[in-house]
């Protein structure tokens, strides 16, 4: 029988296998699996790894997270305060560049794995990778540089730089955050992260238009990613569409992997990536909150029916709110078994 | 003096103009724009009404046509509206009749203001006094600070599933109007990512309506403020 990693790497390479692989993220659902308050979860890697080995083990699916949540990123740059909630994702509750001094004179940690942040999270992957054993691909999740001021500042206040200027700070910024993201992108491989999932809702026509997306979020693209090799990445948007950019993508990065918005028209997607890289079918989770488990069902098999012709497909959530109900998780991986087989 | 329809005609061209710069998402050129038509001797009272709001509802509608439409430039067309119309305010000789009075705040527990600060700057264009009440809001203050303004809308922006569908959010600020018996007075009206994904969101967690967008969120919120007030 072959395992979780191998059918991902099938799909990856086009090869044949039994089924397509089914990724589920679940991430806040793990502290009450482990019955824990979220604080308590969050502030230990090895929480975060059994939490993530409970919830596949009882649901079935192909992917483990290294991801506590976003904001982690801020906290190893500086970030002091996190807003938890029980019934959902853990927050930003400080965003530490406040003024043009802040950003010019805030730096980027020579080694970022000495960072405590970072040692629980190099903490999970260890536990993560003896347990799995190399069945299951691990993945992590890292914010392009376009992206990243976001956490660090606020939305409102990035836009407002990245539209307005000034040019020179909005460089500095940037170039701060492409030399984070790259040393990131080093830290997981070598913590043994197997899919970097790179964020990146400014490389989305739809947040900047395609004419800044060329001179803007592209070029910042091409200098987080030079020389790194791009065979282990994943193009995602946040589940901003993607479908407009895809080809360029392609062509100036050389992504293959693309993890669209429930709301690009997934044959529009396959058709362009084809068999030149692998298309993932993404469910809408925030509907299947009020789905009843019939209609979660009839969306999987239309996903599947549309993505797996010509294989180079994945099957995938967006970031599973907690309200999802349970037979609705467990619908989605019934019905992704059953339709997504080969057989 | 220069006849009226030569004047409405040198406005068309600022207005064309702006509203170029504005779908440019070119804050410098919008606000040239809007100093050559004070310079050409327009009032501030034209610039706004003549100018702006309809510049305003042109790009609501080019917006709403274009599947391109992006995010920058719904953020433009709100933060350089604002900036314009609370400048020419300033100016007016008299103050300009308000068409309402909305109360806005992010959901408890949520501290993204990007969508509510567009929502807001849609608003205070179209002539509606805006009360921010800030990030992560308790029910409890959204409905002390309706009462206080004597707003007719309450206005809920919440990002993520848990403070839009929570029980801490919109559902506890109906809750509260319910049990004040304050539900004739106040509309509530929702927005942010998890009502674009599920479009039925807004009516599970007892709001009156919402909108997609903050060009839109102008819109239906007029509308709602007329619906109480006629
Ligand atoms: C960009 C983005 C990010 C960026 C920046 C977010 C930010 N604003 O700061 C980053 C990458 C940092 C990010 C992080 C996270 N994100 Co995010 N993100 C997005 C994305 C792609 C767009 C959100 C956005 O900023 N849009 C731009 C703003 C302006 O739009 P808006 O808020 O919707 O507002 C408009 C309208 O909704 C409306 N509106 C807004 N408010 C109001 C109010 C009223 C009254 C009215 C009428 C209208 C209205 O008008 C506005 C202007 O047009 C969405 C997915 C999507 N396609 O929408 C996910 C999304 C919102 N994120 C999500 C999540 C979960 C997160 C995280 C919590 C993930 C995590 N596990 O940590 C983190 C939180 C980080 C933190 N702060 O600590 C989920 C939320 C749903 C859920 N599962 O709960 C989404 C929907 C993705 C998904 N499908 O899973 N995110």
């Amino acid at each position: 029988m072959m395992t979780s990693m191998e059918i991902v790497r099938a799909a990856l390479q086009g090869n044949p296998a039994p089924r397509i692989p089914i990724f589920c993220n679940l991430l806040d659902q793990g502290a009450p699996e482990l019955g824990m308050s979220q604080a308590e979860y969050y502030a230990r890697g090895e929480h975060v790894a059994c939490g993530q080995l409970a919830l596949r083990t009882r649901y079935g699916y192909d992917n483990l997270w290294s991801l506590f949540y976003v904001g982690r990123e801020a906290e190893l740059l500086g970030c002091q305060e996190i807003l938890f909630a029980e019934d959902g994702t853990p927050n930003v509750a400080d965003y530490f560049l406040r003024t043009a001094k802040d950003i010019e004179s805030f730096t980027i940690p020579e080694d970022i794995t000495r960072h405590p942040v970072w040692q629980e999270s190099a903490r999970c992957l260890q536990v993560l990778r003896q347990e799995s054993k190399g069945r299951f691909p691990i993945c992590a999740y890292l914010t392009a540089s376009t992206t990243l001021p976001a956490l660090l500042m606020g939305m409102d206040k990035w836009l407002e730089l990245a539209l307005s200027g000034p040019d020179h700070l909005r460089a500095q910024l940037l170039g701060k955050c492409s030399e984070f993201f790259r040393k990131q992108v080093a830290a997981y491989r070598e913590a043994g992260a197997d899919l970097l999932l790179y964020s990146s809702p400014f490389g989305s026509s739809s947040f900047v238009g395609m004419r800044r997306f060329r001179a803007f979020s592209l070029p910042w693209m091409q200098r987080d990613l030079t020389g790194l090799g791009v065979e282990d990445l994943i193009y995602y948007c946040g589940t901003a569409p993607i479908n407009p950019v895809i080809g360029e993508v392609m062509q100036h990065l050389g992504l293959r992997v693309f993890y669209p918005s429930p709301k690009d028209d997934l044959a529009v997607t396959k058709a362009l990536v084809a068999g030149n890289g692998l298309t993932c079918g993404v469910i809408d989770d925030i509907s299947m909150i009020s789905w009843t488990p019939e209609q979660t069902r009839a969306e999987v098999e239309r996903l599947c029916h549309i993505g797996m012709p010509g294989e180079h497909f994945l099957l995938g959530t967006a970031v599973m709110p907690m309200a999802v109900p349970e037979a609705n998780i467990q619908a989605y991986m019934e019905a992704a078994f059953t339709f997504g087989s080969y057989r | 003096m220069i006849p009226l329809h030569s004047v409405c005609a040198m406005l068309e061209t600022y207005i064309t103009a702006y509203n170029n710069a504005v779908f440019d998402t070119d804050r410098d050129a919008a606000l040239q724009v809007i100093a050559q038509a004070l310079a050409a001797g327009h009032t501030p009272e034209e610039i706004v009404f003549e100018l702006v709001i309809p510049a305003v509802e042109e790009m609501m509608a080019q917006l709403s046509r274009d599947l391109d439409a992006n995010l920058a430039q719904h953020f433009m067309t709100a933060q350089i509206a604002a900036e314009v119309t609370e400048k020419m305010l300033e100016q007016f000789k008299q103050p300009p009749k308000t068409l309402g009075r909305v109360v806005i705040g992010t959901a408890r527990g949520d501290l993204h203001s990007l969508g509510k600060r567009i929502v807001m700057g849609c608003l205070k264009t179209l002539m509606v006094e805006v009360r921010d009440l800030g990030v992560n809001v308790p029910a409890e203050r959204f409905v002390e600070e309706a009462v206080a303004f004597d707003a007719q809308v309450i206005a809920i922006s919440s990002m993520m599933v848990h403070t839009a569908n929570g029980e801490q959010g919109c559902r506890k600020v109906r809750r509260l109007l319910r049990e004040q018996q304050l539900e004739n007075r106040f509309r509530v009206v929702v927005g942010g990512a998890p009502f674009r994904f599920d479009e039925q969101l807004y009516q599970a967690v007892g709001a009156d309506d919402w909108a997609a967008d903050g060009v839109s969120a102008g819109k239906v919120i007029l509308r709602q403020i007329r619906e109480l007030s006629p």
